[in-house]
C-alpha cells in the first residue's frame, strides 16, 4: 500500500462514523511498539521489512537507546475494508509503571484500547492497571495475545500445549476484568444500600429486610470478557509480522470442509473436535483425549510452518506451502541466511497483523459518535459532583457530545491531555522544503547583494561594524529558533476546530457555574470579557496532524479527531478544555495512577547558571504531566518524578532540551526537630533505671565537666542560672517536655498565634487592630483546649502565663514567664479587650528575653535545627541594674510608659555621659543583646540538662499489594525502620492496603526498592504526616553491668538517632564527635629505611 | 660507643611529639599521629591509643629520658602516666596532616553554611543551598584560612561570591518611628542608609517600615539614637527577609 496522502487523511477526518481513535496499551516489554510498528507499516510510511525492528513511535533517542517507550505518540493510519474507509487515530503508550501517567493521557483521549498480553508471560502487574485504567475511563478494551512465536521457538511447546496455555492466559485476563466489574458491582450495591438505609432511618421504619444476594447475579458481564469466538482477541507475532483471529481461519476452512463459518467460529474455540468420519464437529475434545479443533486447523499449520522454515530449513516444504498457500515470496527472502527474513515474508503476507488488528478495531471498536452518555456524564462531572449539579447550560452540552457532530453551529469541545516539547526544527512551518524557481532566483540575487556590501565592508571600517551587528541579530534569531515550542496533544468532542478561531481556554479549576454568573449571555470568545478565574480567551494559533515524529500543518480539524495544537503554552500547564461556549466544565482531571514519590534536590553545575535551571523547570513541568517541581524553603530546586527512570528522563530532559545546561541531583536536605523528654524509667536493655550501680566510666566524669562552662550554675532539677557578663542580669531557666497534644495543637493553630501575635504588636504601641468575630471565637477555643491539656499540678495557671511561642513567634514551644512578681500582659490580650482593668506592666528588656527564646528555640544544640515540644518556663529574673541606666533603656523599650520627668532627666544625663553610657543605653546595644545572649545560652544549657531526643519527620505511606507479596513489602518496610500500622482487605479484589509509617531520612529510594522488591505488585503512596520523637538518646552510652554485656563497651551497633545526627551535623559543619584515625596502630608508617 | 644492632633499640615510628616547657625544663611526649587532636577534643577517651609509650622524654627524638627530679618538680608528680596526660592537655604539638585537614574542611562548611544563612538570590529571595555555596566557593579558588574566624571569613566570601553569582545579603527589616520634627531632617541622612521603603506613614509622626542591609545596621542605629536624643525608636521586624514556605514552579 502508498503512503496515503494529506489530503486524503483530511477527506477521511470529516467521516465520523469511520473514524477509530484508540491506543495501545501494555505490561513493558509485551511488544506495543512492534505492533504499532507492523501498523504503521501498513500505511506505507514504513517498510515492511523494518517494521518491529525500527521503533517507528519511539521517537526520542534515550527511548531507542534504552529500548521502552517514554511518552505517548499518535500517529493517523489509513485503513479500506469491505468498501469501507476508516481512520485510524493510533496512540502508543510507554508501558513501564514510571510512565503510566502517559497512559492516562493517551487513555482519555480514545474510544478503544488494544491490550497487549504477552504469550509467554501471561498477565502482569501493569497490565493489569492498564485494564483498570480503560476500566475507569469507559473504553473497550480488544486484546492480542502477541509473542506466539516464543511459544514455538523459545519454550518448544508443542501446539496442544500451547493452546492451553493460550486458555490460561484468556482466563487470567477476564479474571481481571471480571474482578474490575465486580468491585464496581459491590460498590454501587453499597451506594445503594447506604442511600436506601439513610431513606430507612428517615422514614423510621421498624423491619429492615436485608437482601445479602450481592447483586452480581442481576447484572449482565458477559460482553465484558475476551473470547476469539466474539472476535475480540487476535493471536499474534508482531516481530514476525503475522497475527489472526478467528474469523480469518473460519472463513478459510468453511470453504474447505464445508461446514457453515458461522458454525466454525463458534466451535473454532473452545472444547471441540472434529469427527472426521462423520465430518462433525464434537463436543468435549478433553475427556475423549482428541485434539481441539482449535490445534488442529490453526495450531498445527502455523507450528508446521514454523518447523519447515526456522527449525528445519526444509526449502521444498517451504516452497510446497509457499505455492499452496498462493503467496509469492521473492528468490531473494528464499536465499536469505537468516530463516526469520523468509518466515516474515511469508507471514506477513498469509496472515498479515496488521489485517487481523485493524479489522477487528473497525469492527468491535466504537467510533467517536458512539459515546456513551455514561462516560460523557463521567467527563463533564468535575470531582465528586453530580452530573445534575451542574448548571442547566452545561448540561444541554451533554448532548452535543452525543450528537458529536461537525456542524458549523456546534459548540466547539476540546480537551487537551497533555503539553509536548517539540523542536521547534520539526514545525511544519520551519520544515525545509523544494525550493520553486522564483525563491532559488531571490536567494541568489541575495547572495550577490551580500558578497557586494561585504566587498564594501573591507574598504571602510564602519561598514565592518554595521556587519558586525547584522551578524549579532542573525545570531539572535538563531537562538530564537532554538526555542522549544510546546504543541498541546487533543482531541475534538464536538464541532469544528479552525485555524484563527477564537476559544475559551478552560484550566481544570474553571467552574462554569461562576463563569455564567459573570458573563453575559450567549456571548463568544471574540468578546471583550471581565475576566474569570482560570479562564482565558486565545486563538489558534495552529493545528497540526501528529504523524509519530512528524507533524503536518491542518486548516480545520473535525470532531472525533486526534490532533495537535500549538501555540498554547502561555494558556495551558498541563491539561485544559479548549471551547466556543462557556458553560463547557472543565473535564475531570486524569486519574493517574502513579503519584509522583521520588523526589531529588537539582543544582546547577555552575551556581551562576541558577536562572536557566529556573526556566528548564517550568518548561519541564509544562511538559510533564506527572513531574512536579517546586523551590523549598530552603532553597532547594526539588523535582518529584514517578519513579526512578521517570526522574532519568526528566534530568536528561533539563539537561538537553529545557535548561541546557549540566546539572546535578542530589538526596534532599531532610528536616529534624529537637525535643526533650521527661526522664525515661528504663535502661537500653529494659532494666528498671536507679537501682543498679553505675559502673564508672572515665570519659563520663570528664564530659561532665566540659558539658557547661564557667558562670552556669545547673541544679539537680534541671534549673539553669546564668549571668550576664556585665554582671548585671542574672536569669533562670528550666526547660519542660510539652505534652504531644499540646505539641500538635500549637502546629494546627499557627495562623491563630500569628494574629494574636500581632494584636499584641499593635496594643503595645497603643493601637487596635481589629480581628472579626469568627477568629476571636477560634482563638477562644485555642485557648480552651490547651487548658484542658495542660492539667496537673505542674501546669497550673500556665496558659495565662504564656509569654511567647516560638521559633517565629508562632511555632510549637512555649515561653512561660514563671518570675515571681512579674506580672505582664498576656498574649490573650486580644481576648479580654473589654474586661482589661488593670493594666499590667512590662519590665524592661522584656523583649530581650522574647528573642533569647527566639533564638534558642531557632536552632537547638544538638545539631541546630529548631526546637519543638519544648517549655522554657524563665523561673528567676533579676536585675542590678543602676536606676537611670534602667529608666533610659525604658525609654528606648516603650515610649509609652515614659513620662515628661524622666524625659528631663533623661536628657541632662545624656549630655553628661553621652560616651560612656551612650552604648548601653539603646535597648538593641551591648547591654540587651547580652541578655538576648544570655537567655539564649540559658535555654540550650537548661535543654541539655535534660534528656535530649531527636524528632524525625515522618511520612505515612499506603501500599496497596497483592497477597503473594505482602512479605516482602514487609521485609522493605522493617529495613528502613517503618512501622505498619494496619493491614487490611480491600473489599471485591485480592489487594491488601498497609498503612506504615516511615521516617522521611529512609525514604529516599524506597519507593523504588519497594517496586523492585515486589515486581511492581506494590506501590507505596508518600505523603508527610508528623513529627516523631527518635526514641533512641543520641548521647547515650552504656553505663550499667547489663547494657556492657549486651553492648559492649563502645556501643558501636548503630544508634539511630547519633546517625541522623552527625549527618546533620557534618552537612554542616559543625563539629562531630567522631575520631579521624580509629586505630592509631594501623596508620601508615612513614619513616625513612633504617 | 654505640653500636647500632636494631635488637636493643625501641624505634618510634609515626611519631606526633607534643612539647611542653615547665619548671625552666622542656618535656616532651610521643603520640601517634592524628591522634592528639581527638584527645583533645574528648572523642578518643582510650590513653593508649593516644600515647606510644607511658615515658616522658626530653628529647624524643633523642631518646633522652625526662628525669625524675624534674618530674616530680614539674608536675609534682612521679607518675608518668599523670604527667604525660597534663603534656597532652596544655603542650603544644605538631598537627598531623588529616587533622589539618579535617579541621580546614570542617571550617570551610562552616563559612559556606553561614553565607548560605545569611544570604538569598536576590531574584527570588530565596537562600541558596550549602551545597551550591561550597560549589561557588571552590570555583573562586577561596582558600580557608585556620587563624581566622569563620564568620569573619565569610563576610569576605559573600563580597567575593557577588562577583560570579546573584547573591546577596538577606535585607532586615526594621521599622521606625520618629518625631515629627526630626523626620523631615533625618530622612536624608538615612535614605542612602536604606535599601527600599516598603511603607511609609507621616502624619503627626514618621514612621517607616524599610529593608536595609545588616551591615548598615550599626550606622542607622547610631544616627536615630544621637539625632532624636532618643526619643525615636527603632524596631527589628525581622533579621531575614526571605520568603517562607514551598512555592510550586508553575
Amino acid at each position: 500500500m502508498g503512503h496515503t496522502s494529506l489530503e486524503k487523511i483530511i477527506a477521511l477526518q470529516k467521516k465520523t462514523p469511520h473514524i477509530r481513535n484508540l491506543c495501545i496499551l501494555a505490561h513493558v516489554d509485551h511488544g506495543k511498539t512492534t505492533l504499532a510498528d507492523c501498523l504503521v507499516a501498513s500505511n506505507g510510511i514504513i517498510s515492511s521489512r523494518l517494521a518491529g525492528k525500527l521503533r517507528y513511535l519511539d521517537s526520542r533517542e534515550d527511548e531507542q537507546i534504552r529500548g521502552i517507550t517514554m511518552k505517548s505518540s499518535a500517529i493517523s493510519l489509513h485503513y479500506t475494508t469491505g468498501g469501507n474507509e476508516y481512520l485510524i487515530n493510533l496512540i502508543d503508550s510507554p508501558g513501564h509503571v514510571d510512565f503510566s501517567s502517559e497512559v492516562s493521557t493517551a487513555v482519555r483521549l480514545c474510544d478503544g484500547a488494544i491490550v497487549v498480553v504477552d504469550a509467554v508471560e501471561g498477565v502482569c502487574p501493569q497490565t493489569q492497571v492498564v485494564l483498570r485504567q480503560a476500566w475507569l475511563e469507559n473504553i473497550r478494551p480488544v486484546l492480542v495475545i502477541n509473542k506466539i512465536d516464543r511459544l514455538i521457538v523459545e519454550l518448544k511447546l508443542t501446539s496442544q500445549e500451547a493452546y492451553t496455555h493460550l486458555q490460561k492466559i484468556l482466563e487470567q485476563v477476564n479474571a481481571v476484568t471480571g474482578s474490575l466489574f465486580t468491585s464496581k458491582v459491590l460498590e454501587e450495591r453499597a451506594e445503594k444500600d447506604a442511600e436506601a438505609q439513610s431513606s430507612c432511618t428517615e422514614n423510621g421504619s421498624g423491619d429492615q429486610v436485608y437482601d445479602w444476594s450481592a447483586g452480581l447475579e442481576e447484572t449482565d458481564d458477559s460482553d465484558l470478557y475476551f473470547s476469539p469466538d466474539r472476535g475480540n482477541v487476535v493471536f499474534a507475532s508482531a516481530i514476525d509480522g503475522w497475527g489472526f483471529s478467528i474469523h480469518q481461519f473460519a472463513e478459510m476452512y468453511s470453504q474447505k470442509m464445508g461446514i457453515r463459518s458461522s458454525v466454525l467460529l463458534k466451535t473454532l474455540w473452545g472444547d471441540f473436535y472434529l469427527n472426521a468420519k462423520a465430518k462433525k464437529i464434537m463436543k468435549g475434545a478433553q475427556s475423549k483425549g482428541k485434539k481441539p479443533l482449535f490445534v488442529q486447523l490453526v495450531l498445527d499449520n502455523i507450528w508446521s510452518m514454523y518447523d519447515a522454515v526456522v527449525t528445519r530449513r526444509d526449502k521444498e516444504k517451504v516452497e510446497k506451502m509457499v505455492t499452496s498457500l498462493g503467496l509469492k515470496v521473492m528468490s531473494r527472502d528464499l536465499r536469505h541466511s537468516d530463516p526469520k527474513v523468509l518466515l516474515s515474508a511469508i507471514c506477513s503476507q498469509w496472515l498479515p497483523v496488521s489485517q487481523a488488528v485493524l479489522s477487528m478495531v473497525c469492527e468491535k471498536l466504537p467510533s467517536p459518535a458512539e459515546i456513551s452518555a455514561e462516560r460523557v456524564e463521567k467527563l463533564m462531572s468535575v470531582g465528586a459532583r453530580r452530573f445534575d449539579s451542574l448548571p442547566e447550560q452545561t448540561q444541554e452540552l451533554k448532548k452535543a457530545f452525543l450528537d458529536c457532530s461537525a456542524d458549523e453551529t456546534a459548540p466547539v469541545i476540546v480537551f487537551v491531555s497533555k503539553m509536548f516539547a517539540v523542536d521547534s526544527k520539526a514545525l511544519p512551518q520551519n520544515k525545509q522544503r523544494p525550493l520553486t524557481q522564483e525563491e532559488i532566483a531571490q536567494r541568489r540575487e541575495q547572495a550577490r547583494q551580500r558578497h557586494a556590501e561585504r566587498q564594501a565592508a573591507n574598504q571602510s571600517a564602519e561598514n565592518a561594524l554595521c556587519a558586525q551587528t547584522e551578524a549579532l541579530s542573525v545570531k539572535t534569531a538563531v537562538e530564537e529558533d532554538n526555542k522549544e515550542h510546546f504543541v498541546a496533544f487533543a482531541r475534538v468532542y464536538s464541532g469544528v476546530l479552525r485555524k484563527g478561531q477564537k476559544v475559551f481556554v478552560l484550566g481544570p479549576k474553571y467552574d462554569p457555574s461562576l463563569a455564567l454568573r459573570a458573563l453575559p449571555e450567549g456571548c463568544s470568545a471574540a468578546d471583550v470579557l471581565p475576566s474569570v478565574p482560570h479562564m482565558a480567551c486565545c486563538t489558534v494559533d495552529s493545528l497540526y496532524l501528529l504523524m509519530g515524529r512528524e507533524l503536518e500543518e491542518l486548516d480545520e480539524v473535525p470532531t472525533g479527531n486526534v490532533l495537535g495544537i500549538g501555540g498554547m503554552e502561555e494558556f495551558i500547564l498541563k491539561s485544559a478544555t479548549i471551547s466556543t461556549s462557556p458553560s463547557c466544565p472543565p473535564f475531570t482531571p486524569l486519574n493517574f495512577e502513579a503519584t509522583p514519590i521520588v523526589r531529588v534536590a537539582v543544582e546547577p553545575k555552575h551556581p551562576s547558571e541558577m536562572p536557566k535551571l529556573v526556566r528548564g523547570m517550568r518548561l519541564l513541568n509544562q511538559a510533564d504531566p506527572c513531574a512536579e517541581v517546586l523551590i523549598q524553603e530552603t532553597g532547594e530546586h526539588v523535582l518529584v518524578t514517578a519513579g526512578e527512570v521517570h526522574l532519568q528522563r526528566c534530568l536528561d530532559d533539563l539537561r538537553e532540551r529545557f535548561a541546557k545546561i549540566e546539572i546535578s541531583a542530589s538526596k534532599p536536605i531532610i528536616p529534624f526537630r529537637e525535643t526533650v523528654i521527661r526522664p525515661p524509667k528504663v535502661d537500653m536493655v529494659n532494666e528498671d533505671m536507679g537501682k543498679q550501680q553505675k559502673v564508672a566510666v572515665i570519659h563520663q566524669v570528664k564530659e561532665e565537666q566540659t558539658k557547661y562552662p564557667e558562670g552556669v550554675q545547673v541544679d539537680s532539677t534541671g534549673l539553669v542560672t546564668l549571668t550576664t557578663p556585665n554582671k548585671m542580669a542574672t536569669v533562670g531557666v528550666r526547660a519542660i517536655p510539652l505534652p504531644e497534644e499540646v505539641t500538635r495543637l500549637l502546629e494546627d493553630n499557627v495562623e491563630l498565634i500569628r494574629t494574636m501575635e500581632q494584636f499584641s504588636l499593635f496594643a503595645w504601641e497603643d493601637k487596635t487592630l481589629d480581628i472579626n468575630q469568627k477568629i476571636l471565637e477560634n482563638i477562644q477555643e485555642f485557648k480552651v483546649k490547651l487548658e484542658s491539656n495542660l492539667q496537673g499540678r505542674k501546669w497550673r495557671g500556665a496558659v495565662e502565663r504564656i509569654w511567647a511561642f516560638g521559633p517565629r513567634r508562632c511555632g510549637p514551644n512555649i515561653l512561660l514567664n514563671s518570675v515571681e512578681g512579674y506580672r505582664r500582659p498576656s498574649v490573650w490580650q486580644c481576648l479580654e479587650r473589654e474586661k482589661e482593668t488593670e493594666k499590667a506592666e512590662i519590665r524592661d528588656f522584656d523583649n530581650s528575653i522574647a528573642s533569647g527564646f527566639q533564638l534558642a528555640t531557632l536552632s537547638g544544640p544538638m545539631c541546630e535545627e529548631p526546637l519543638m515540644g519544648v517549655c522554657f518556663s524563665v523561673e528567676t529574673w533579676d536585675m542590678k541594674l543602676s536606676a537611670p541606666l534602667a529608666q533610659q533603656d525604658s525609654i528606648d523599650e516603650d515610649s509609652q510608659t515614659a513620662e515628661p520627668n524622666i524625659d528631663n532627666q533623661n536628657e541632662s544625663s545624656d549630655t553628661h555621659e553621652t560616651n560612656a553610657a551612650g552604648s548601653s543605653v539603646d535597648c538593641y546595644g551591648p547591654f540587651s543583646g547580652q541578655l538576648i545572649a544570655a537567655m539564649k545560652e540559658a535555654c540550650r544549657y537548661a535543654f541539655q540538662a535534660k534528656p535530649q531526643r531527636l524528632m524525625a519527620a515522618m511520612y505515612t505511606c499506603e501500599i496497596m499489594a497483592t497477597a503473594e507479596v505482602l512479605g516482602r513489602v514487609y521485609a522493605v518496610l522493617s529495613k528502613r525502620e517503618g512501622r505498619v500500622l494496619q493491614e487490611e482487605m480491600k473489599e471485591g479484589t485480592d489487594m491488601f492496603i498497609i498503612k506504615a509509617v516511615l521516617p522521611v531520612a529512609e525514604s529516599f529510594g524506597f519507593a523504588d526498592e519497594i517496586r523492585k522488591r515486589t515486581s511492581g505488585l506494590a506501590s507505596p503512596q508518600l505523603v508527610f504526616s508528623h513529627w516523631e520523637v527518635i526514641s533512641s538518646d543520641p548521647f547515650w552510652v552504656p553505663t550499667t553491668e547489663e547494657e556492657y554485656l549486651h553492648f559492649g563497651e563502645k556501643a558501636d551497633s548503630s544508634n539511630q538517632a547519633l546517625k541522623y545526627m552527625n549527618a546533620v551535623r557534618r552537612r554542616k559543619g559543625l563539629y562531630v564527635e567522631e575520631k579521624i584515625v580509629e586505630h592509631a596502630e594501623k596508620q601508615r608508617t612513614l619513616s625513612k629505611n633504617k | 660507643m654505640s653500636i647500632f644492632t636494631p635488637t636493643n633499640q625501641i624505634r618510634l615510628t609515626n611519631v606526633a611529639v607534643v612539647r611542653m616547657k615547665k619548671a625552666g625544663k622542656r618535656f616532651e611526649i610521643a603520640c601517634y599521629k592524628n591522634k592528639v587532636m581527638s584527645w583533645r577534643s574528648g572523642a578518643e577517651k582510650d590513653l593508649d591509643e593516644v600515647l606510644q609509650t607511658h615515658t616522658v622524654f626530653v628529647n624524643v627524638s633523642k631518646g633522652q629520658v625526662a628525669k625524675r627530679d624534674d618530674l616530680s618538680s614539674a608536675f609534682g608528680t612521679e607518675d608518668l602516666t599523670e604527667a604525660c596526660t597534663q603534656i597532652l592537655a596544655k603542650g603544644e604539638l605538631q598537627v598531623s596532616d588529616r587533622e589539618r585537614q579535617s579541621q580546614l574542611e570542617h571550617m570551610f562548611r562552616d563559612i559556606a553554611t553561614i553565607v548560605a544563612e545569611k544570604c538569598v538570590n536576590p531574584e527570588t529571595k530565596r537562600p541558596y543551598t550549602v551545597i551550591l555555596i561550597e560549589r561557588a566557593m571552590k570555583d573562586i579558588h577561596f582558600s580557608v584560612k585556620a587563624n581566622k574566624s569563620t564568620k569573619q571569613q565569610a563576610l569576605e566570601v559573600i563580597k567575593q561570591l557577588q562577583q560570579s553569582i546573584q547573591i546577596q545579603r538577606a535585607h532586615m527589616r526594621l521599622r521606625f518611628v520618629l518625631p515629627a520634627r526630626d523626620g523631615k531632617r533625618l530622612k536624608e541622612k538615612l535614605r542612602p542608609l536604606i535599601k527600599t521603603v516598603e511603607n511609609e506613614d507621616f502624619t503627626e509622626q514618621l514612621e517607616m517600615v524599610c529593608l536595609i542591609d545588616p551591615g548598615c545596621f550599626r550606622d542607622i542605629d547610631e544616627l536615630i539614637r544621637c539625632e532624636t536624643k532618643g526619643k525615636g525608636t527603632l524596631e527589628v521586624l525581622s533579621l531575614k527577609d526571605v520568603e517562607e514556605g514551598d512555592e510550586k514552579l508553575e
